[in-house]
């Protein structure tokens, strides 16, 4: 009896001791960046998790009920907004049952605010041209400027919430700026011999990344957002490309890479894939180091003699 | 006679620079905090030679949803449904508030949440036809009467919800099977749901669920339906709109309690298989059986409905080349050992298009 009370007693302790030291913010995105950020902002005060893998189309992600679940107790919940999450969260947040994260809420934030959002329809929106996003280009995470005002906000948010730790987050969040801004002259040389060249992502999602590094978007393989490429499409495009000299096509791990391989294959070109998305492939941890793999995929295609035509 | 004159011309002096303003003046009427709308219309096409009805194109419904926050405690939902015999049914008009944590609560007209095939709107069914077991046990479209109901997302490690609900007492109908129809005070139709998932893998889900909903009838017995429903639903992450599958099947059955002993009525059920082919096409099979059920093919010599029991396979291809419409086409062979028609072949075809906003459908 009494070593069954010791192996309790050590098992207890054992638990004790090997336990995790409890955040004080829970956090949960509907993004890897958005998590990577927001771990980074809130250092050992904040557990964050991401609803969408980095491997998984952000416009697509089932609304499993083990989502919901999985945000139940969250203490701050940071939509992408400008509708990107629009196709899912509406289930998702209400289905958590938990009125600290939804919107209107404290703990709900839209991490859009402050970006400066570009590709705004301006007139009539109209899904003659695809599954638009009427708010404006959603994908603004994919600029390192962006997720600077992303960091800054989070700050503040978190700030708002357990001012106990208010001094840590603004440290945080200015030491995470600092280091972009070091990391982004970086990138921005790495790509500076290909600046003015044009690039053909899968997706319109490469707007902010083409105008923060001076890349053009020739077209995209998808022929409008949300529409599959037929394969009259993927000739008419390819022999435009080949006209123009274009050769890199881009695309993300959860989009047809058949398609991208062929239009690159009818134009003399290559197709790489890239992460748009924190874990979107291997080596893309945290924010940054998407941005190294980006960078040097994009920069490496370009400098090959299929991708380096300007 | 002038008096007058000169009041009527201070009036319109007066007024009608006010009338200007407002017109001109958007934000007295803003229309920023206008319902999220949207609308669906479906149109089926049917041979059927075993019905004596022409074969061609109509039309089924179309299905306006508005949708909007009301203030910090609830939001609202409504779906109204136009049909093709000039009716309107507003088929669901809720609120519903989420700030009880673990809690939803819901009230209003509401579609019962019974099981999985009755919780869908027409346009959502995986197949054009329901399970004939729908129509026989608690409606084609599901259980759908004013009420409220509850559901708690209990404290356990994976998904379980609990939801119990009440509803207004309602008799027979065309859209109900259940005779919840008498008249006593105490008559208060009952629901009880047990709803638990939990990830298999990375990509795959499975899901049970159990249902109850009990009332008192117009005869003063107790009358009830009972369900069970099971699902294994694939989505992979790295082809989330491209490629998956739905692998489920569902129970139900009707029946009366009367002098201490409970009465079995209606029962059936479907298996169902629905796999992703591409972004925009999807295919299914499915077979199922009910007893002593009516179906539009069971009929007499004189053209009256007999109950039997029925098996159907069905099988369909749909077209999807947006979120926003679908072509799909469809044929079912079914058997019955009561009626004229020992058994019935039809082919269909279904379009269904949708504008402006439409929330997600459930997972």
């Amino acid at each position: 009896m009494k070593s069954l009370i010791v192996i309790a007693v050590a098992l207890g302790l054992g638990v004790v001791t090997t336990a995790p030291a409890r955040a004080d913010l829970k956090v949960a995105t509907s993004l890897t960046d958005l998590a990577s950020v927001a771990q980074y902002v809130g250092g050992k005060h904040v557990t964050a998790q991401s609803l969408c893998r980095g491997y998984e189309d952000p416009h697509f992600v089932p609304a499993k009920p083990s989502l919901m679940k999985a945000i139940q107790n969250a203490d701050v919940y940071i939509s992408t907004g400008l509708e990107l999450d629009g196709g899912w969260l509406p289930l998702v947040l209400p289905g958590s049952r938990n009125p600290k994260i939804q919107p209107g809420a404290k703990g709900f934030v839209d991490a859009s605010q402050g970006v400066d959002v570009l590709e705004k329809p301006s007139g009539t929106v109209s899904r003659a041209e695809g599954d638009i996003h009427p708010l404006g280009n959603p994908h603004y995470y994919l600029d390192p400027k962006a997720l600077e005002v992303v960091a800054s906000h989070l700050a503040d948010v978190f700030s708002g919430l357990d001012p106990a730790n208010a001094a840590d987050y603004a440290a945080n969040a200015k030491q995470f700026n600092e280091r972009m801004e070091t990391s982004l002259e970086k990138w921005e040389k790495q790509l500076e011999p290909y600046k003015g060249a044009s690039i053909v992502p899968y997706h319109r999602n490469f707007t902010y990344f083409a105008d923060r590094f001076g890349l053009k978007l020739f077209s995209t393989v998808e022929p409008k957002p949300g529409i599959p490429p037929s394969p009259h499409y993927i000739a008419d495009l390819a022999e435009s490309m080949k006209k123009s000299g274009v050769t890199v096509v881009t695309y993300q791990p959860y989009y047809n890479a058949d398609a991208s391989n062929q239009v690159a294959q009818k134009a003399g070109g290559v197709a790489v894939e890239v992460p748009s998305e924190v874990g979107g492939v291997k080596g893309a941890d945290d924010v940054f180091s998407k941005f190294d793999v980006m960078v040097s995929s994009i920069a490496g295609a370009l400098a090959t003699k299929a991708g380096g035509t300007k | 006679m002038r008096l007058r004159m000169l009041a009527c011309l201070l009036a319109v002096l007066v007024l009608v620079p006010g009338i200007a303003m407002a017109q001109a003046n958007n934000s007295l009427y803003s229309n920023l905090a206008n319902p999220a709308i949207g609308m669906n219309a479906l149109f089926t096409g049917q041979a059927v030679p075993t019905l004596n009805q022409p074969y061609g194109l109509g039309f089924d419904e179309a299905e306006i949803s508005l949708l909007s926050v009301v203030d910090p405690y609830w939001t609202f939902s409504s779906n109204i449904v136009f049909l093709a015999d000039h009716t309107v049914d507003p088929e669901e008009i809720w609120a519903r508030s989420v700030n009880i944590p673990a809690v939803q609560l819901k009230l209003g007209k509401l579609r019962g949440t019974f099981g999985k095939h009755g919780l869908l709107h027409t346009h959502a069914f995986p197949f054009i036809q329901a399970p004939i077991v729908m129509a026989n046990t608690i409606g084609e479209e599901g259980f759908k009467d004013p009420g409220v109901e509850a559901a708690w997302l209990t404290p356990l490690p994976w998904y379980v919800e609990l939801t119990a609900g009440a509803y207004q007492a309602i008799g027979v109908s065309a859209d109900n099977p259940l005779d919840f129809g008498s008249t006593r005070h105490d008559n208060i139709p009952l629901l009880g749901h047990l709803k638990s998932l939990i990830d298999v893998n990375d990509a795959t889900t499975f899901e049970l669920g159990a249902s109850a909903l009990q009332g008192r009838g117009s005869d003063g017995n107790v009358h009830a339906a009972y369900g069970g429903d099971v699902t294994f639903r694939n989505v992979p992450a790295r082809n989330s709109n491209r490629h998956g599958w739905i692998l489920q099947g569902e129970y139900l059955q009707k029946g009366a309690r009367s002098g201490g002993s409970y009465d079995r009525e209606q029962d059936g059920g479907y298996a169902s298989f629905q796999y992703r082919l591409s972004q925009v096409w999807w295919m299914g099979v499915r077979g199922e059986q009910a007893r002593q059920s009516v179906t539009d093919f069971m009929v007499d010599q004189a053209g009256a409905a007999v109950a039997g029991t029925v098996h159907r396979a069905s099988a369909n291809i749909a077209w999807t080349p947006s979120e926003f419409s679908f072509i799909r086409l469809e044929y079912s062979h079914a058997k019955a050992d009561a009626g004229v028609h020992p058994t019935d072949d039809r082919i269909l075809l279904q379009l269904s298009y949708t504008i402006g906003y439409h929330p997600a459908h459930a997972y």
